[in-house]
């Protein structure tokens, strides 16, 4: 019977091929295995690499991922120790820490994990938060603020009954974000327009009372200019007066002459504008026209 | 007699090995997880079904040969008695029917099922698949002895259908040959899971899906060439349900002889029969191992494109020294001993903290407070410096004020890779604890500042300070990223209170408007009063110097009236009377009153004339 030996090379590749999955596994730098010899726990495999097994059903493999896995869970409504209603999400990093415990807890499942991890989450985050008031919270004060400490608090409480119950290390809890119910949202948005109400009536009276003021200078400061003007203008008339009256004395050496002179003046100031007269004959010079003969009887004095 | 008997036990022995086999491999696929295996049991399940109704077919085949033999041995012996009538052939009759109203209907039926479970397939297949159950070895072995055993029988059923009149053999046998090829093909991708190529198995499901569609196609193109297809008498018609595709997929080696027929038929003579084509016939295994070897071989290369960097672990270890591969040609070793991982770490990825983008908000040309331009944005908590209070007796109801403002953001934050080794190694997923480290960055520096501020002068302060604690917090937690951007692009009050924000805005302008009002004022009144009063100076400096000269002409025009006077009194009194009376009352009206000794009673009329009348208008000169 002549051989073929194509037949031959394919099958001796796929034997080898065969045996090596039989024989032989490798673990992956981000796994960690167990292997298991007539379903006994034989050894834990952490370190990657090339390793030798027997074959099913003797032995069985199972392989984990080893990295740090993120679990998160939805946001949820619980009370601080003053009774204020908080919306709150965390979100924690687990990592398998003893793989033959995690392989007995929940047959390698890692959402059988997560699901075993919820309630001892939701447990103790409800629970230490009803612990601290909102202030420890929120606050604008550093020294008041207990965040962190809050998170330390969750994980403490987590960390050792997870690692004892489910071979799991959880390496760290956090508050991934706060919120309010529906119902006190709606108080605080009114609150916030109030703020915002308070602040624009500030502005508002403000500007009034700044407008004010401002317009008051103003006026007092034109007025006292206006006054100081005024009395300057009296004081240089004051001074004028009395310049001019040293002038005026020469007029002390014929008082008669002088004051025919103001009175001359006068007359001819007040007829200025605007006058009628009624003269009769006896005026002069309208006596003249009574005749050029009459000697004029009257004369002005 | 005994030749139809085996044909109909052959059939019936294929349909429960169909049923048999196919229940195996479908539990086996449901141990494994395996996306191809439960795939190629839809073909399984439809071969059952076409191998039943072929096993039928036979049945009714053999008895109308049966009847038609005892019919001839009749009239050999009593031809006179009986006649030959239609209704002496009941098991033909039986056939005919079946073949006009069952196979047509039946094939509709397949062709339904066909369409069907190619989609909801598809459908499934849409769902995250269990990938790497870690039970590959035990699916391999035994999805291998499926594949066996399938071949073996379908070789032998294929071989004895090429006989005459064994045609509806034809339907079972490329059903089990196919079967074993879809065995081996979860084979395979059981094979290619062991070493974390996992996906394999969903796409080579898709593919299966797709060709599931194309035999529907076919069943329905076979169903529409039926209705025109000319009938000849004794002319034996096609198994409609019978799939081409089907027996091609089960036995590639018929697609050769197909070539070589049609190679034939062009050229004119045998071109099968030349040295070249047999030489390529017998070759061609050898060239196939080659050509698997040389692909194989191939894995010793690996280029890494310019944004990429790539992780090369020799047994699952990173190979020390050479961990990390930079852009360009690498030589390893073959997979699966080492195996390249890429990773396109310089690319900068961006997420969203606080809103979840639109796609249709780009459109928007203009974002305001008062519209939201996201699909979602969150209501932030940011500490607040009023105080509010609470109201003890109604703490679970909805009246609690709490001393805390709510705030929108929208800050995109950009990272890129900067240590793949820990990006890949010590997370799961980086990317998502990133976003989550960031979110939880943001709030905690939210509860810890007071909403003007971050509004306000301190954004650029928030937006640095905001980018250095994120990098801290993925620095502590070993991410391996860099962040490298963390832009406060929108931070605002939330859409039902940013009106009330815009009033304040709106208010605080109104202030500045009425202190600038009063400053104008300030700026008219002033002025005009320092004009005011520079006037009032002036002029009394005018009057005073006016006064003064006037004092000094007077006094000096005296002094020489006085020597007139003196001179003359009273002629200089006459005098100057006369002249001042002349000079003052020359533009008076003037009555003089000539007779003073009568009684007569003057009126005279005083008033002063509103509108002047023509006597007024002064005449124009004269011409001189």
């Amino acid at each position: 019977m002549k051989k073929n030996p194509i037949t031959f090379v394919t099958a001796a590749v796929l034997a080898v091929i065969f045996g090596l999955m039989l024989f032989t596994f490798q673990v992956r730098q981000t796994e960690i295995a167990v292997l298991t010899t007539f379903d006994k726990y034989s050894r834990s495999i952490k370190d990657p690499g090339f390793n030798w097994r027997l074959p099913w059903p003797i032995q069985k493999v199972y392989r984990f991922d080893n990295r740090v896995q993120n679990f998160e869970r939805k946001f949820e409504q619980t009370t601080t120790r003053d009774g204020i209603n908080v919306l709150i999400t965390v979100f924690a990093g687990w990592q398998i820490a003893d793989p033959r415990n995690f392989l007995e807890s929940f047959s390698g499942d890692s959402l059988k994990a997560e699901q075993a991890l919820e309630p001892l989450v939701r447990t103790m985050k409800t629970g230490v938060l009803g612990q601290h008031s909102f202030g420890d919270l929120i606050s604008t004060n550093a020294a008041e603020l207990k965040f962190d400490l809050i998170e330390e608090e969750m994980l403490a409480n987590i960390k050792d009954q997870a690692r004892k119950n489910y071979g799991i290390d959880v390496r760290f809890v956090r508050i991934k974000q706060l919120g309010l119910p529906e119902s006190i949202t709606t108080k605080v948005f009114s609150r916030m327009k109030a703020e915002r109400q308070t602040q624009v009536t500030r502005f508002l009276s403000e500007g009034e009372r700044e407008a004010k003021i401002t317009r008051a200078k103003a006026d007092s400061t034109a007025n006292q200019i206006l006054s100081e003007a005024r009395a300057s203008a009296i004081q240089i008339t004051g001074q004028a007066e009395a310049k001019a009256s040293e002038y005026y004395k020469v007029l002390q050496q014929n008082p008669d002459l002088a004051n025919f002179l103001f009175q001359r003046n006068a007359l001819e100031q007040s007829l200025k504008d605007r006058t009628t007269l009624i003269l009769d004959q006896q005026t002069p010079p309208f006596n003249m026209l009574g005749g050029v003969t009459k000697p004029a009887s009257n004369k002005a004095q | 007699m005994d030749r139809d008997r085996n044909i109909q036990n052959l059939g019936l022995v294929n349909l429960f090995l169909l049923l048999i086999v196919g229940g195996a491999a479908q539990m086996l696929a449901l141990y494994a997880s395996s996306a191809t295996g439960q795939t190629g049991v839809v073909f399984l399940a439809l071969g059952v079904l076409v191998a039943a109704v072929s096993a039928f077919q036979m049945r009714l085949e053999a008895r109308e040969k049966v009847e038609q033999l005892e019919c001839e041995e009749l009239k050999k012996s009593a031809s006179a008695l009986f006649s030959q009538e239609a209704d002496t052939f009941p098991a033909r009759r039986s056939r005919e029917q079946f073949e006009k109203w069952f196979v047509p209907g039946f094939t509709i039926v397949l062709c339904v099922l066909q369409g069907l479970g190619a989609y909801l397939l598809w459908k499934w297949l849409d769902r995250d698949q269990g990938l790497n159950t870690g039970r590959g070895t035990i699916s391999l072995a035994l999805a291998s002895l499926f594949s066996l055993f399938f071949f073996m029988r379908g070789k032998y059923v294929a071989g004895i259908a090429r006989l005459e009149n064994h045609r509806l053999l034809r339907p079972g046998a490329a059903f089990l040959l196919l079967g074993s090829l879809m065995a081996l093909l979860m084979a395979v991708t059981e094979a290619v899971g062991y070493f974390s190529y996992s996906r394999v198995d969903v796409i080579v499901a898709r593919v299966l899906c797709v060709v599931l569609g194309l035999v529907a196609l076919e069943t329905l193109i076979t169903l529409i060439l039926e209705i025109y297809r000319p009938r000849l008498k004794g002319q034996a018609a096609r198994l409609l349900y019978e799939s081409r595709l089907i027996g091609l997929l089960g036995q590639p080696g018929g697609l050769i002889t197909t070539a070589a027929q049609a190679l034939d038929y062009q050229f004119g003579f045998k071109v099968s029969e030349t040295w070249f084509y047999r030489f390529a016939e017998k070759a061609l295994a050898w060239l196939i191992l080659l050509q698997l070897g040389v692909l194989w071989l191939s894995t010793c290369v690996v280029v890494i494109e310019a944004p990429e960097q790539g992780l090369l672990e020799r047994w699952g270890r990173p190979v020390a020294g050479r961990e990390m591969l930079e852009p360009g040609l690498h030589l390893k070793w073959p997979w699966p001993v080492d195996v390249v991982y890429r990773y396109r770490s310089r690319e900068v990825h961006t997420f969203y903290l606080g809103f979840v983008p639109d796609v249709n908000s780009d459109q928007e040309k203009t974002l305001l407070w008062t519209r939201s331009h996201f699909k979602e944005e969150y209501n932030m908590l940011v500490a607040s410096r009023e105080q509010g209070y609470l109201d003890p007796s109604s703490a679970a109801g909805g009246e609690q004020v709490v001393p805390v403002n709510l705030l929108s953001v929208n800050i995109p934050v950009q990272y890129r890779i900067k240590n793949l080794h820990d990006f890949v190694y010590k997370h799961v997923n980086a990317d998502d604890l990133l976003e989550l480290l960031a979110n939880r960055t943001l709030s905690h520096h939210l509860v810890n500042v007071d909403i003007d501020d971050f509004m306000g002068a301190g954004r650029l302060a928030a937006a640095k300070k905001l980018r250095e604690e994120i990098q801290k917090s993925a620095d502590e937690n070993e991410l391996g990223v860099e962040v490298i951007f963390v832009g406060l692009q929108g931070i605002h009050p939330p859409v039902k209170v940013a009106p009330d924000y815009e009033a304040v805005i709106g208010a605080y302008q109104e202030k500045q408007s009425n202190i600038l009002s009063a400053q104008a004022y300030w700026a008219a009144i002033i002025p005009s009063a320092h004009a005011e009063a520079s006037n009032t100076v002036l002029k009394a400096w005018s009057e005073s110097l006016a006064k003064v000269t006037t004092a000094r002409a007077e006094a000096a025009q005296y002094t020489n009236q006085l020597a007139a006077y003196d001179a003359s009194p009273s002629v200089y009194k006459e005098r100057s009377y006369l002249e001042t009376l002349v000079r003052a009352i020359g533009p008076a009206r003037k009555y003089v009153l000539g007779v003073t000794n009568t009684h007569d009673i003057i009126w005279l009329n005083l008033e002063d004339k509103i509108r002047g009348d023509l006597l007024d208008v002064p005449l124009p000169a004269g011409k001189k």
